[in-house]
């Protein structure tokens, strides 16, 4: 899958991720002699390092020139907000580095390439899956669906109305479909569209077109994708009970309720 | 971003591999910054010249960047460094730093940069002119250039001010446009003494309190070294690139100030201030010339010290300046040297003192907080005349 980001420093590499999900210091951050890290587990050495931004001494940048002098520079850096330090140290070492990308996808152990000079980063050995998620709203309260336990992904947990965008299918085509699929409901155009988003899920990257419904009724018929359903508050939300992504197409949506 | 027919050349590696390089690490400084553009600049003032801060691999960068053939094209200024060229055994410096030191120093001066290694450049040796651009590291001295001189430069790094002077232009954003220069918050100054101790405790009551910013100054007129002083504690308690102070400094009458926070800073404040650098009372060193001693401040020191005696033999006193500037006063240098050496192009901050004192005291805000995490120091933050008890 590819996550377009933005082009700091040039050139192309691959290696495997390493993450670190705070701001990192070179200095301090990392051995300077040998590419060990001094705040996890693991080295640098030949990694795609990824974190969501810089901090500290601005000998920083030298420690990463060090690294690379002395054979065990990481391969590619990726940010989600690049700043002075980390950007000087990358391309004064002509380390390729892209940032404004959600670092906090990628996992550890994944195959990254990462091209600098373009701006974007692919993770070889995860798939893009384009799903859609809709809210259906009726008296301040809105719909959710209970997954079976024996479902692929997120078993057991509540979700929205959700499913695949099927080749051909336009997001919002989908939504229409899976809203009428899953719960005998029929609806117009959306109220309103929250912006797309990414969840990651094992190997899977799912891209999130949300939208909200206004209906008139409660009246669900499921059909077997679900066991149950529930028409909740958003202060009766519980996140830990719901796949991934929920909090945000509330967050997203709040102002609508 | 928007670059010229002849920049896009350089990025694309038309005037070697060197100037390519430069040019990337400005474009994508300026990229994360929104410069829509560069700059040509009229100077350059360069950090990362210590051994002690760079290490091996600023080292190696520079040894490189000669390689490669770098050569600046503005006039260039380096700061201090990490001994004095002749005189480091007298600061207790190991022949292995001082090699690795002078190769640095070198290097620079390979480069075409002044070797004269100084944090007061304004001080003869590189005086920008008002609305000059320029490239700027070391956080006093730019400061300084911003507000007292009225020069724009925003707080650049090492390498990043290297690749402004191989370029001679730098990324165009932050200091360099006007709407970033306006005041955002009022500072009036309550029962201001006429010390430059009252500017260390000021600017680090300032730097404290608001950390980065615009602050407007009322109640004050500093003199060069009031205001040496000033910038140099409000960057190190702060981030403070930039300051005006009303009827003193050359940009602040093209500001409305109306409508703007105000914050007073009086006698409370700046006590507050004291108390957090003066954590210990018996010291091994005093240094004085954070940043560097001007001719002046050389001036009323050797008058301080003129006809007396140093009393505690147990206690260093270092004096530090720039080399221009102590080659211009002989005769006060003649009197310091009886209490301790006048040291050039260096500092108690870059040089590794750690490795003899654990105690050093100061007059600066600046070495006041830098002290204790860059050298593992306790400080004792005082007055000169209160420091200059030492001596009878």
């Amino acid at each position: 899958m590819i996550i377009k980001g933005r082009a700091i420093s040039p050139g192309y590499a691959e290696g495997e991720a390493i993450t670190y999900g705070e701001a990192f210091s070179f200095l301090g951050g990392v051995d300077g002699k040998t590419g060990k890290f001094n705040v996890r587990d693991g080295t640098i050495d030949g990694k795609v390092f990824l974190f969501p931004n810089g901090k500290g001494s601005t000998v920083g940048s030298y420690v990463v020139y060090d690294l690379k002098v002395q054979g065990h520079c990481p391969a590619a850096l990726v940010n989600k907000s690049a700043e002075t330090i980390v950007t000087t140290g990358a391309v004064i070492s002509s380390v390729p580095m892209v940032d404004n990308v959600d670092v906090s996808l990628v996992r550890d152990g994944d195959l990254v390439a990462v091209d600098g000079s373009k701006g974007y980063i692919e993770l070889k050995n995860v798939k893009q899956v384009d799903i859609v998620s809709s809210l259906l709203l009726c008296d301040g309260k809105f719909l959710m669906l209970h997954r079976p336990e024996k479902s692929h992904t997120y078993p057991g947990k509540w979700s929205l109305v959700s499913g695949h965008v099927e080749a051909g299918e336009s997001p919002e085509e989908a939504a229409r479909r899976e809203i009428m699929e899953e719960t005998q409901i029929s609806v117009g155009y959306p109220a309103a569209t929250a912006p797309v988003f990414m969840v990651r899920y094992a190997d899977t990257i799912y891209v999130v077109h949300s939208y909200m419904y206004r209906v008139s009724t409660t009246d669900v018929k499921l059909n077997n994708e679900n066991t149950d359903c529930m028409w909740i508050s958003p202060e009766e939300f519980d996140a830990d009970e719901s796949v991934d992504g929920v909090d945000r197409v509330l967050e997203f949506l709040k102002s609508e309720f | 971003m928007y670059l010229t027919k002849d920049e896009q050349a350089i990025l694309d590696g038309e005037k070697g591999a060197g100037a390519q390089k430069a040019m990337e690490l400005v474009t994508a400084l300026g990229k994360i910054y929104g410069a829509d553009s560069l700059v040509d600049i009229t100077s350059a003032h360069l950090s990362g010249a210590s051994y002690k801060t760079i290490g091996e691999g600023g080292l190696k960068y520079l040894s490189d960047m000669v390689a490669g053939g770098a050569q600046v094209s503005v006039p260039s200024t380096l700061n201090p460094v990490g001994m004095d060229r002749e005189r480091w055994k007298e600061m207790h410096i190991s022949p292995e730093f001082a090699e690795k030191q002078i190769q640095i120093i070198d290097l620079y001066g390979k480069m075409g940069i002044k070797k004269t290694c100084s944090c007061t450049p304004y001080i003869g040796e590189n005086v920008p002119k008002l609305g000059d651009h320029i490239a700027w590291a070391e956080s006093s001295a730019l400061s300084f250039a911003n507000s007292y001189l009225g020069a724009r430069t925003n707080r650049e790094g090492g390498p990043g001010a290297l690749a402004a002077a191989i370029l001679g232009k730098t990324a165009n954003y932050g200091l360099h446009l006007d709407e970033n220069r306006k005041p955002t918050v009022v500072i009036d100054v309550e029962d201001m003494g006429d010390s430059v101790f009252d500017y260390s405790l000021l600017g680090q009551a300032v730097g404290m309190k608001m950390g980065k910013g615009v602050p407007y100054f009322r109640g004050i007129k500093p003199t060069v070294e009031d205001a040496k002083t000033l910038c140099a504690a409000m960057a190190a308690a702060g981030s403070v690139a930039l300051w005006h102070a009303e009827g003193a400094t050359p940009e602040a009458s093209n500001f409305d100030i109306s409508g703007l926070e105000h914050i007073t800073i009086g006698k409370k404040e700046r006590e507050e201030a004291y108390a957090k650098l003066n954590t210990v009372d018996d010291i091994q060193l005093i240094a004085l010339g954070c940043p560097h001693l001007t001719p002046k401040e050389m001036h009323d020191i050797a008058n301080l010290l003129k006809g007396k005696e140093k009393k505690r033999r147990d206690v260093e006193i270092w004096f530090c300046t720039s080399e221009s500037v102590r080659s211009q006063c002989p005769e006060d240098v003649a009197i310091m040297e009886k209490f301790g050496p006048v040291l050039a192009d260096t500092c108690m901050v870059v040089a590794p003192i750690e490795g003899t004192f654990q105690r050093t005291a100061t007059n600066s805000a600046k070495a006041g907080n830098y002290l204790p995490t860059l050298c593992s120091q306790k400080v004792k933050f005082a007055e000169l005349s209160d420091l200059m008890k030492v001596v009878e």
